[in-house]
């Protein structure tokens, strides 16, 4: 299937949930949406329409923070595009709604986030640490910018 | 010198121990036990429980996690017991070295005098590491002469 | 022969020294073969030797908490077994004697090893090794049965035609030399087969070696062994890697001969024993518990059964 057929497919399915969506190639597609829909977008994507979900990825950006889920649309006939749906969060309190009630395999990226960049997770049913040790303290995120474990841990075990 | 400690030389069991290694080295030492380097017919057996083991192979730059398993499975492996360090990442934890969750290095994190032999590489060859395995048990010997090792270490190219 | 000479015939020849010897190098042709059906050199010959020698060498570590009776008995009965076995098929093989009986009690000195690593893995305060004594006790509850059955075939042939000691090795091994092997008979062929099968059970090879699975349990039963305690339970597997396939040739596929031919055929048939079971252990996968448990109990069983039945008509 054609980026465009996946496209028209996902405007169909969306409406205007999903907001400007861009091939960059023909096998990658992104697209925008709202930290408020992105439950129902999650969903539609994932059970509607098939797609195997593969990852999530956090990043934090000048002047927000960024999450990106990443779709597969492995069920269509090839070559079969890469669809990401983008949502940006505040900088100062990242905060966005768990899809796990949608996509539950997204259970284990969200603690992953949660930890490593502080991103809160609304309704995530078991928010532990995954990565890091037991006795890392809790509020140093070590991917976030500047180094923020200078000084605060013990280099030394 | 004893008939343990020359029965300790002709068959050391290796018990393989990865510290959160991007399993380059592992791959490596899995290759020593392959038909193109065999290092079975040294009597070397990749053996399952820790304390059946003659000599931990540790891989791996030592992070918060696994530093302290290494410290539990030293303390567990039933002396005399050799440690070999392969790999970049085991001697001075590579290019990890100011990441967040390194600790000290495996010789600050094992006892002093632990480790018996550095095989640097990042991976080492598994030529680099039998002529590694070798040296270590020379050392065993109380009054080595170094020309000996360095003969069993050219035998083996 | 007087009681000193028996002590001899234990500990040196037919027993302790002499399995030791066989076993260590039947232990280094398993690991032979096994290398070369891999394409690799593989080891020397003393290198089992060299393995024992060296880990009596290391240090102990008991478990905290572990019982110290069980932990440091278990390994001694299984050697007991083992050792006890080999001697009586010896007595019974190269000077022919025996007491009646000694067939029944040979198979139960043989499930003492297994019992062994049941007691020193329940001994071990791991649930490891607790999970490695369980499927141990689950494989001999599978394969004891068609093990007896398929050892009891000869008993029925020997007793249905009259023969002399139905019960004892010695008599099991003159009706051979007289009458041929039991193995040329077609029960008796059924319970080779079944006997081969049972014998890559007991001796805990793949694919029937869940109690000490090395790359799933990290070494299984004996996962908290160290130093001379393992040393012995190593010692006690080669010994029983002479101990069953010789018990096996003895009863079922004629023994020694009293001729030096037949002594060397002897070796012979032992040698493809050995070399059947290494060659099955190194081209099949292990099998998970529950399957080989079924399997034991359904298609071995069953065959061992036909051959018991089968035994009691001389032509079959």
């Amino acid at each position: 299937m054609s980026s465009e057929q996946v496209i028209d497919r996902l405007k169909n399915a969306l409406g205007d949930k999903l907001k400007g969506t861009f091939a960059q190639t023909a096998l990658r597609i992104y697209a925008e949406a709202d930290p408020a829909d992105i439950v129902e977008v999650t969903r539609v994507i994932h059970n509607d329409l098939g797609a195997r979900f593969v990852i999530a990825s956090g990043m934090e950006m000048e002047t927000d923070f960024e999450v990106l889920y990443h779709f597969a649309f492995e069920n269509m006939p090839p070559p079969c595009p890469l669809v990401t749906v983008r949502v940006h969060l505040d900088h100062e309190k990242p905060l966005v709604d768990s899809i796990t009630s949608g996509v539950p395999a997204a259970a284990w990226i969200e603690r992953e986030m949660h930890e490593l960049l502080g991103i809160e997770f609304k309704n995530h049913p078991n928010m532990k640490p995954l990565l890091l040790a037991e006795d890392w303290p809790k509020d140093v995120h070590p991917l976030r910018r500047g180094r923020p474990w200078e000084g605060k841990v013990d280099r030394k075990i | 010198m004893g008939v343990t400690v020359k029965a300790l030389m002709k068959s050391p069991w290796v018990f393989h121990v990865s510290a959160g290694s991007c399993n380059n080295c592992d791959i490596e030492i899995l290759d020593c036990l392959c038909p193109r380097f065999d290092i079975e017919r040294f009597g070397a057996v990749l053996i399952g429980s820790v304390r059946h083991a003659d000599a931990l192979i540790i891989t791996g730059a030592m992070n918060r996690k696994s530093a302290l398993r290494v410290r539990q499975l030293y303390d567990q492996a039933a002396k005399p017991c050799l440690v070999i360090a392969i790999g970049a990442c085991a001697l001075g934890q590579g290019v990890f070295r100011d990441s967040y969750p390194m600790v000290q290095p495996l010789d600050e994190v094992l006892p002093p005098g632990a480790v018996t032999v550095y095989v640097p590489g990042c991976p080492p060859k598994p030529e680099a590491m039998i002529a590694g395995v070798v040296k270590a048990l020379a050392q065993l010997q109380p009054a080595a002469k170094p020309e000996g090792a360095e003969k069993e270490a050219a035998d083996v190219q | 022969m007087s009681s000193p000479w028996h002590l001899l015939g234990l500990l040196v020849f037919p027993g302790f020294i002499f399995m030791a010897a066989v076993g260590m190098l039947v232990s280094w042709v398993d690991r032979k073969v096994t290398a070369r059906v891999q394409y690799r050199v593989g080891p020397p010959v003393l290198q089992p030797l060299w393995d024992l020698l060296k880990l009596i060498g290391k240090e102990t570590v008991v478990p905290r908490g572990a019982s110290r009776v069980a932990f440091f008995g278990a390994p001694l009965i299984g050697l007991a077994g083992a050792v006890f076995v080999g001697t009586m098929l010896g007595y019974a093989m190269f000077f022919h004697m025996g007491f009646n009986g000694d067939v029944i009690v040979a198979l139960y000195l043989l499930v003492l090893p297994s019992l062994a690593i049941i007691l020193g893995g329940s001994a071990s305060r791991n649930p490891i090794a607790s999970v490695g004594a369980s499927r141990e006790m689950k494989l001999t509850l599978g394969y004891e049965l068609p093990f007896i059955l398929a050892l009891l075939v000869p008993v029925v042939k020997v007793s249905m035609a009259g023969g002399a000691g139905p019960l004892t090795l010695t008599g099991l091994l003159a009706y051979q030399a007289e009458h041929g092997s039991f193995a040329a008979s077609f029960s008796g062929l059924l319970a080779l087969v079944v006997a081969i099968i049972c014998t890559q059970a007991k001796m805990a090879l793949v694919p029937f070696d869940q109690a000490e699975a090395e790359t799933e349990l990290t070494g299984g039963a004996l996962v908290e062994y160290s130093g001379p305690a393992l040393a012995v339970f190593k010692l006690t597997k080669m010994l029983m890697f002479y101990a069953v396939p010789m018990f096996v040739v003895a009863v079922l596929w004629g023994g020694f001969g009293n001729s030096p031919g037949g002594i060397v055929l002897g070796v012979v048939k032992y040698l493809v024993l050995v070399v059947v079971i290494t060659l099955v252990r190194n081209t099949n996968p292990r099998v998970r518990i529950e399957h080989a448990v079924k399997f034991f109990w359904g298609p071995v069983t069953a065959l061992a059964v036909i051959a018991m039945v089968l035994a009691v008509w001389p032509k079959w």
